[in-house]
């Protein structure tokens, strides 16, 4: 392990606020085990608790919190200067920060993940969402580092796709879901596990390439900012 | 030792003799000065944009549906049902606006120069919880009222102008109701830190995670469960409250079904109320431990 990744998981689990993130996975478990208990028909539960809660909300507000958390808040109190001064490649900046932001994601994601499609299905649909969800960790982790190198706002532009153009427009128009994140991930759980539970009109190969070309495409243009940041003071 | 022979000067300093204001004037300063945050208003291009973002689609959404009803004549929502439909749009005004206004000052420290004013600790938390509210409440209310002037401009006669009004006049108060309950909610979450990127990361995922637990609440086999299901989220109990205020404004459908409340209409109304409360309370007591520092 990298001295940089050491540091981005220090910077991360060293705070508090990072057991802000917790509720969200433990809500995911309860209202899977809550429904289940009280004998509600997976077909009745499944799509509210899988994807409206832990596709939709759980995975990218977590891959949010912790993919702008692992570079955007050095770059906002200024301690980055202190790793860009180091004679390190920018690749072996960013692409350790991806890692740990990826990696802190799916582990959070994928466990409760797995749990809600045990509970729903079974063991095959358990491992299907967890490994949709870490893949799905991994593109949302690109797109959401490179947005905290793109602007002083990441989280507010990285809220707009995930509120408005996934929450909002993927339901009105269809076309919009070939560029949604959260549809691959359906997509490729769908494929891996069929079931009644999930459906999306993406189609499974679209998805792998897209969650493949998302992934690489926001890392390299990660590393591409990095190489011409420029150190400034805080504006407005 | 030779006597001192240092002059005080008098360079002109002069007290201020001039009339001084008072809490009521800190307090309209300070409200005006949120209303204008909200909006990125005498700040910076760089934050106006997420606000007018907002206004703009929300704008557009008032814009086609007044000219879908103008040239088509085909009602698609009422006045009321548009605050429904812009929910998500609000969240995230919300987690744009609410750290603005509280977050910066807290992350800056310059909260003791606040109170070094004659300026109550309860003063400074109210004036950002009513500028948020006003700035919500704008926000859903203006595109209404554009509605209102299509609606009415086609209307025949005063009449039909004298019914729009009273369609518009419950489509404002429950736009309020809209604005009271979300601005609440945000502005306590936004005040617990001092960083704006996790205010707002706050902000959404309470929102969000709520949303679920009133689908599966509302699937449970238990018809009482069912029918209080909606309290367990922020929109969902605006919603109750407006379906048990004035149902026939907001399910215009004849075989359209909105959530069946049963008979707790009037806990959705004390819930409501409940939550407001709280939140202002737990602002008010956030704010006596922050200024205390």
């Amino acid at each position: 392990m990298s001295t940089v990744a050491w540091i981005t998981a220090r910077g991360l689990f060293g705070r508090r606020r990072f057991l802000l993130l917790l509720p969200l996975p433990v809500l995911l478990v309860v209202l899977a085990v809550l429904s289940r208990g009280l004998g509600v028909a997976p077909s009745d539960w499944g799509p509210p608790v899988l994807v409206g809660l832990g596709l939709a909300v759980v995975l990218p507000v977590v891959a949010l919190i912790v993919g702008t958390g692992v570079l955007g808040a050095e770059i906002d109190d200024g301690t980055v200067v202190h790793v860009l001064t180091t004679p390190l490649p920018r690749w072996q900046i960013v692409l350790p920060k991806l890692a740990v932001a990826a990696g802190v994601t799916a582990a959070t994601v994928a466990a409760p993940l797995f749990a809600a499609g045990l509970l729903a299905d079974s063991v095959r649909l358990g491992l299907a969402l967890a490994v949709a969800a870490s893949a799905g960790a991994l593109a949302y982790s690109a797109l959401f580092v490179a947005a905290s190198l793109l602007t002083r706002r990441p989280v507010l532009l990285g809220l707009v796709y995930v509120l408005i153009w996934e929450g909002l427009l993927s339901n009105v128009l269809a076309g919009s879901r070939v560029f949604s994140i959260q549809h691959y991930v359906i997509a490729l759980a769908d494929r891996l596990a069929p079931t009644e539970l999930l459906h999306t009109t993406v189609s499974m190969p679209l998805a792998a390439v897209m969650i493949a070309l998302v992934s690489i495409g926001f890392s390299l243009l990660a590393i591409d900012r990095l190489r011409a940041f420029s150190v400034a003071g805080e504006t407005s | 030792m030779p006597e001192p022979t240092g002059v005080i000067h008098d360079i002109g300093y002069q007290r201020y003799t001039g009339l001084r204001l008072g809490r009521r004037q800190v307090f309209g300063a300070l409200y005006l000065h949120g209303v204008r945050t909200v909006f990125g208003l005498g700040r910076s291009a760089k934050a106006k944009i997420f606000p007018w973002l907002v206004v703009g689609i929300v704008g557009m959404v008032a814009a086609a549906v007044t000219a879908i009803r103008t040239q088509i004549g085909e009602v698609v929502m009422t006045y009321a049902q548009f605050a429904d439909a812009m929910s998500w749009l609000v969240i995230f005004f919300v987690a744009v606006a609410a750290p603005e206004l509280v977050s910066r000052d807290l992350r800056s420290g310059v909260l003791p120069l606040y109170f070094s004013r004659p300026l109550p600790r309860a003063d400074y938390p109210l004036a950002k919880l009513l500028a948020l509210v006003t700035g919500l409440w704008l926000l859903l209310g203006a595109p209404q009222l554009v509605m209102f002037l299509g609606g009415a401009f086609t209307a025949d006669g005063m009449r039909g102008v004298w019914d729009e009004l009273l369609d518009l006049l419950p489509g404002l108060l429950y736009a309020g109701l809209w604005a009271v309950i979300f601005a609440s909610v945000g502005l306590l979450i936004a005040s617990l830190t001092g960083k704006r990127a996790f205010a707002a990361g706050g902000i959404v995922a309470v929102f969000l995670m709520t949303t679920p637990i009133v689908g599966v609440l509302s699937i449970l086999p238990s018809q009482t469960a069912n029918q209080l299901a909606g309290v367990a989220s922020p929109p969902t109990l605006v919603q109750g409250v407006g379906l048990w205020a004035m149902r026939d404004l907001l399910i215009t459908d004849q075989d359209g079904v909105g959530p069946d409340l049963g008979p707790f209409g009037p806990v959705y109304a004390l819930v409501a109320v409940a939550l407001v409360a709280a939140c202002v309370a737990l602002l008010l007591a956030r704010y006596r431990k922050v200024a205390a520092r």
